[in-house]
């Protein structure tokens, strides 16, 4: 029983983090635009069939080539990340939230149905990270690809977290998100500074695919899944708060994997969505507060 | 969105077509209407290269049209199609989702219309509405369940069986014809549980069917949910035979496992092209891969018998919808899969087989054939 518990506490933690580092990315263009990136969970799909591309590119005898596809899925999915902000946000900057919502929902179709095309409508496996195989923890086995979810999870959402609050750059981008207008006053690039953001955000939504890929496999319409996760983990944290999406995706993690573990996952569904309605009704700031002025 | 594929069929051999006395001389049209997108597009797809390699070599002196419509994963844009087919001319038959939700609400418009739908659903329900415009070419789950339930508690032992369902109509339908059997059968199921296509950890209910001390995993899922828990159960070290839904049998399935994850696994299916060893089946399956770059299923294999009969009834002398629904109904049909003839309720099909993954590849081998399960060939 307490193997079992501490097998699922493990799936649930590294299910978590991978959510968090989906949520992060969500936040982080909420912050900077003050609007919703509808197309956030098809960016994470689109990050998984990317890592699929790209393996199939590399030599079949390199040994951990997910180390090798890895980054440069993050550095291609940083690249869509600026499209999507030349595209669907920059041509709308200034007309009501809605507009986002609405071209960001389109780019979700176009990726989803795109992806189809090109790839076909089959579930595929990315490389893992760091190989195959089990780590023995005594009470749990831990998959080598769960000890990747958690670490590139932890070290992504700590360098991300360091250089918002301790680089200039970082400095720049958070003036940017918060005060627009006083960030241009005083001679920052805002425009340069949301593009960024764009690119990061989307980069973290491609290292979270490539990470999923490989333990539960991706097809072309799981983004709308990982979209809610990230929606409903930044609600429970807290609209716009970075740490508070975080936790709340880790919450999420957990109480899915537990509560489905110990009734079942239709009633983990609900409880899900009944304890979402109850923070809307009785804490609508989130478990850790609302960022000011972040709600469109 | 609505991705659209238009083409036309040649009119092959005329002079074939000239000596044939009962040959039709106009084009007519049969739309494929079927998910192409969203989470059974797999499936779907599989649906639509059938039908489409089907509907491309018609036989001599038949002349066909197509138009291939996505009907997603709704009921309503699986309704629209259809209208939209109905409405822009007089087609005689339409290859039909492979998705019982959609195709429960294509029905009653099919039989306002008068038009045959030609399906690989295996939602029993379908056929138990008294709609005499549904022909299933894949055997319900009144026929793969028993196999399927038979295989594991005959051949393989099973006193303890643990089942894992989708929620969708698909999964609840063939739970309840599993159900049903395995406890005739004197297997009771020991454990139940319905997931959502979303769900992508699924160690808390293969947790909870070891608690349950169940001794073999029947599964009834769609391709990736099917994959996760085969994979997951291995990871898991829980070695049980498991006994899947035809989603197991699709060469995509199973190549998202290693060899070794598939060892004691094994799939209720129609037929399995990939393995068939007879000439026919052998010559579709080398034209379906040159024709659609992937391999063949039993979906695909079934939906080209299926359009293939409807294309007989057009050679026949089958003039409109009317006389292609009367024929379908009465006829007897030799498909490359297996020997297709209504049981009055439009199954057509009545043969199962049972496919194993012995651990040294991915492609998998017939170990048992389930023949006229349900006795409507003589």
């Amino acid at each position: 029983m307490i193997d079992a518990l501490a097998q699922l506490t493990v799936n649930g933690i590294a299910l978590g983090a991978a959510y968090a580092l989906a949520a992060l990315g969500f936040v982080l263009v909420i912050n900077a635009v003050g609007a919703v990136n509808f197309a956030h969970g098809d960016f994470v799909m689109a990050g998984g069939f990317l890592a699929v591309a790209i393996s199939g590119y590399l030599p079949a005898d390199l040994e951990l080539p997910g180390l090798v596809v890895l980054p440069l899925t993050m550095l291609v999915a940083a690249g869509l990340g600026l499209l999507l902000s030349l595209i669907a946000y920059f041509p709308l900057r200034g007309r009501p939230p809605v507009s986002v919502f609405i071209s960001t929902i389109a780019v979700a179709i176009i990726l989803q149905h795109g992806t189809n095309a090109i790839f076909g409508p089959a579930p595929r496996a990315a490389p893992p990270v760091f190989g195959d195989g089990q780590v023995d923890l005594g009470i749990a086995s831990v998959s080598m690809q769960q000890v990747a979810v958690i670490v590139v999870a932890a070290v992504l959402i700590g360098a991300v977290a360091l250089v918002l609050s301790r680089t200039r750059f970082g400095r720049r981008l958070r003036a940017a998100a918060q005060d627009p207008e006083m960030a241009e006053a005083i001679g920052i690039d805002v425009p340069l500074m949301i593009a960024v953001t764009f690119a990061l955000a989307i980069s973290l939504a491609g290292a979270t695919g490539a990470l999923l890929a490989n333990q539960f496999f991706v097809s072309p319409d799981d983004g709308g899944n990982y979209m809610l996760k990230a929606y409903i983990a930044v609600v429970i944290g807290g609209w716009g708060r970075i740490h508070g999406a975080v936790l709340g995706a880790l919450l999420i993690g957990m109480f899915e994997v537990v509560v489905a573990a110990a009734a079942s996952y239709v009633v983990a569904e609900a409880l899900l969505y009944g304890a979402l309605l109850a923070v809307l009704v009785l804490r609508p700031q989130g478990l850790f507060g609302e960022a000011e002025g972040r709600r469109a | 969105m609505r991705k659209i594929i238009v083409a036309t069929a040649q009119i092959a051999f005329l002079a074939g077509a000239l000596s044939s006395g009962s040959a039709l001389a106009e084009s007519v049209d049969i739309p494929i209407l079927v998910p192409i997108t969203g989470f059974i597009s797999l499936e779907g797809t599989a649906q639509r290269n059938g039908a489409v390699q089907a509907l491309e070599t018609p036989p001599a002196g038949v002349s066909v049209s197509y138009e291939v419509s996505d009907t997603s994963t709704s009921p309503e844009v699986a309704v629209n199609a259809l209208r939209r087919a109905i409405s822009k001319g007089k087609p005689v038959a339409a290859a039909a989702s492979i998705f019982g939700t959609q195709m429960l609400a294509m029905l009653p418009i099919a039989k306002r219309a008068g038009l045959p739908l030609i399906t690989v659903s295996g939602t029993a329900k379908l056929t138990e509405l008294g709609n005499p415009y549904i022909f299933r070419f894949f055997p319900g789950d009144a026929v793969v369940k028993v196999a399927h339930a038979r295989y594991a508690v005959e051949e393989l032992g099973a006193k303890r069986p643990a089942i894992i369902y989708q929620t969708t109509s698909y999964g609840q339908s063939g739970r309840a014809e599993l159900a049903r059997i395995l406890t005739k059968l004197g297997a009771p199921p020991v454990f139940e549980e319905a997931l959502s296509v979303k769900v992508k950890d699924m160690l808390p209910a293969i947790t909870r069917a070891r608690a349950a001390k169940a001794d073999m995993l029947l599964l009834h899922l769609h391709s990736g949910s099917t994959a996760l828990v085969v994979r997951q159960a291995r990871g898991a070290g829980w070695d049980v035979p498991i006994v899947a839904g035809s989603a197991m049998h699709q060469p995509t399935t199973a190549a998202l496992l290693r060899p070794a994850e598939l060892k004691g696994v094994c799939a209720e299916s129609a037929s399995s092209p990939i393995s068939e060893s007879t000439a026919d089946v052998k010559a579709f399956t080398a034209e379906f891969r040159k024709r659609f770059k992937t391999e063949p299923d039993a979906f695909a294999l079934g939906q080209y018998d299926g359009i293939r009969m409807v294309l007989a009834a057009l050679k026949d002398g089958a003039k409109d919808a009317e006389g292609v629904r009367a024929w379908l109904s009465s006829h007897t049909h030799k498909g490359l899969a297996m020997t297709y003839k209504s049981d009055g309720k439009g199954n057509m099909a009545h043969d199962a087989l049972i496919l194993c993954y012995d651990g040294s590849g991915n492609a998998p081998r017939i170990v048992k054939r389930y023949d006229n399960v349900d006795g409507v060939l003589e």
